[in-house]
């Protein structure tokens, strides 16, 4: 398998708190690899280093052969890498398809006009939004908000998708039809790296997982073998459990 | 479809019936006309930057002086059309440069900075006259009608809100859209903020520059305290903010009273015509900070809300 992303020696600082500290891992081509850790462990830092909200302080974020730290994040998009927000985005003040259109619109091989409505209506209906496009994003649920979210990432026909807790907050019902729906991204040939707390959905669609901890990377595996780590546990869970 | 196409239709014909309008009004209504089609282009283009990005630019005198002081400088060497090529030509690159400068400016910098750009501008076309040239003003001999200068203000009016048009229409005005709403999810889309902020800052100035090379030849006498008075900047932003810098025809029906306005002020009330400036310019923030016309939809919409209740 070749490798699509190469995280290497990435370090974030803000001020005085370093919030990712020597991290290094990579994902392969159509691979869907977990990027687990507790709370504030420094995941979202690596997905907004890695699509170009922050620069790294130090270290190289390479897709495909070429180091893309620290460029802004319009040209991060255009070559290739899309995302989902750990607390959703909308656009509030435009439709739903607009929301989606927007992405079709300022990406290389951009899609504008009938061609662009047709595209969106298409990847609405993909996240079980078809037929709802003419609403405004602002009365969708916050559910429907996420999958919006999702259809504008793909619209971006992303190399690589980067889902921050894009399955939290859903009801179980709404889980499995979320799992369903990465799973066809992944058979498609997506390559997705995924942040999130939900086990039952990390063991459903992950091959491989990576683990934080206070900055630091402290497993990286096949799942099964990285969930029963005890240093995993003891981070998840605290001293007393393991 | 069927409405655009009347739309069209109306429009020609008020437009049609502006141009004719000279031959029926006398010098002094040909004067006002002129005036006001100014006006109605300076705050038209002013809100084609400021209204979506909500940068308040105190530039437009900047550039307007910089179209009226090539034309003084170059009228006899060049032809005419060629002038306004020129004028344009510089308005553009002053925008572009400026624009590269200052659009990562947060808030009252920006306008700070655009403010004392139009100062900067003054002082240096001054010093350059006193000291390089010996002059202080330039006579400007061309020989173009009151009503040809209006004519040509009539077009590019048209022009100015055509390209709002068209840009409301576009990628473009999608792009702005979407950094209205999220500047993040913007960058995140592919959109490049800071390019689609200084395309729109560059078109806007560049028509604001042929404003000022227009309205030139009307002067016959121009000198940096006439073509570089910030009053042009104050007035313009009053203007546009007050009919809706985010509505096409906004800044236009903002303009045409306000015009009428402050010639009747400035006749009658020449010494107390700052002061009166002033407390507008508060007023309009305070009170109808969106415009009159986003002002008045959110009336009617309460308006109805209460009838549907009732
Ligand atoms: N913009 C920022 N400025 C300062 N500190 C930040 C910033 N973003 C994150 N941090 C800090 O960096 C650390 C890592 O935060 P991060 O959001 O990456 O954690 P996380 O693993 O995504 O946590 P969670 O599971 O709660 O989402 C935290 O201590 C956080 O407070
Ligand atoms: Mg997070």
């Amino acid at each position: 398998m070749t490798t699509l992303l190469k995280i290497q020696n990435l370090k974030k600082q803000f001020g005085g708190l370093t919030a990712v500290n020597d991290v290094s891992f990579s994902v392969a081509e159509g691979e869907t690899v977990a990027l687990l850790g507790p709370n504030g462990s420094g995941k979202t830092t690596v997905i907004n280093m890695i699509s170009g909200a922050f620069a790294p302080t130090s270290g190289r974020i390479v897709l495909a052969g070429e180091n893309i730290a620290g460029l802004a994040p319009n040209r991060i998009a255009h070559k290739g890498i899309a995302r989902t927000f750990q607390l959703v985005r909308i656009l509030p003040s435009l439709s739903v398809a607009e929301n989606v259109m927007a992405a079709l619109a300022f990406r290389p091989n951009h899609l504008w006009g009938t061609e662009a409505r047709d595209r969106a209506e298409h990847l609405l209906l993909e996240v079980g939004l078809g037929g709802r496009g003419h609403e405004h994003a602002n009365d969708l649920t916050y559910i429907d908000q996420k999958r919006m979210e999702l259809a504008r990432a793909l619209a971006a026909e992303p190399r690589l998708l980067l889902l921050d807790e894009w399955l939290s907050g859903l009801n179980p019902t709404e889980l499995g039809v979320g799992i369903d729906l990465i799973t066809s991204l992944g058979q498609r040939g997506m390559t997705i790296l995924l942040v999130e707390h939900i086990m039952e959905a990390v063991r459903a669609l992950c091959s491989r997982a990576v683990v934080m901890n206070v900055g630091t990377k402290i497993a990286d595996g096949p799942t099964a073998d990285v969930l029963a780590d005890p240093a995993v546990i003891v981070a998840y869970l605290g001293d007393g459990h393991a | 479809m069927t409405r655009t196409i009347l739309g069209f239709a109306l429009v020609a014909l008020g437009l049609a019936a502006l141009a004719w309008l000279p031959t029926q009004v006398g010098a002094y209504g040909v004067g006002l006309l002129l005036g006001m089609t100014g006006y109605v282009v300076l705050a038209s283009a002013w809100a084609l930057f400021s209204g979506p990005t909500r940068y308040v630019s105190l530039a437009t005198v900047a550039f307007f002086g910089i179209g009226a002081y090539t034309v003084a400088v170059l009228s006899e060497t060049l032809p005419y059309w060629a002038v306004l090529l020129v004028a344009a030509g510089i308005g553009l690159a002053v925008a572009l440069v400026v624009g590269l400068a200052t659009l990562r400016l947060a808030g009252v910098y920006f306008v700070i900075f655009t403010f004392g750009l139009a100062e900067l501008i003054r002082q240096l076309v001054t010093w350059y006259e006193v000291n390089v040239t010996g002059t202080l003003g330039r006579y400007i001999f061309l020989p173009i009608s009151p009503e040809q200068i209006y004519w040509q203000l009539l077009a590019l009016a048209a022009l100015t809100i055509g390209i709002g048009w068209l840009i409301a229409r576009s990628r473009l005005g999608l792009a702005l859209k979407v950094i209205g709403d999220d500047e993040t999810v913007a960058a995140h889309t592919g959109i490049d903020i800071s390019g689609v902020k200084l395309a729109l800052f560059a078109v806007s100035a560049t028509i604001i520059t042929l404003v000022g090379a227009i309205q030139a030849p009307r002067w016959t006498y121009v000198e940096p305290s006439i073509v570089f008075n910030p009053t042009i900047s104050f007035l313009t932003l009053i203007m546009a903010l007050l009919g809706g810098a985010n509505r096409l025809w906004g800044p236009a029906l903002g303009a045409i009273p306000l015009f009428l306005l402050f010639e009747w002020l400035s006749a009658n009330f020449p010494s107390h015509y700052s002061i009166i400036l002033g407390l507008m310019f508060i007023a309009i923030v305070f009170v109808v900070p969106r415009g009159v016309l986003a002002g008045v939809e959110d009336l009617w919409k309460r308006l109805r809300r209460k009838g549907e209740a009732a």
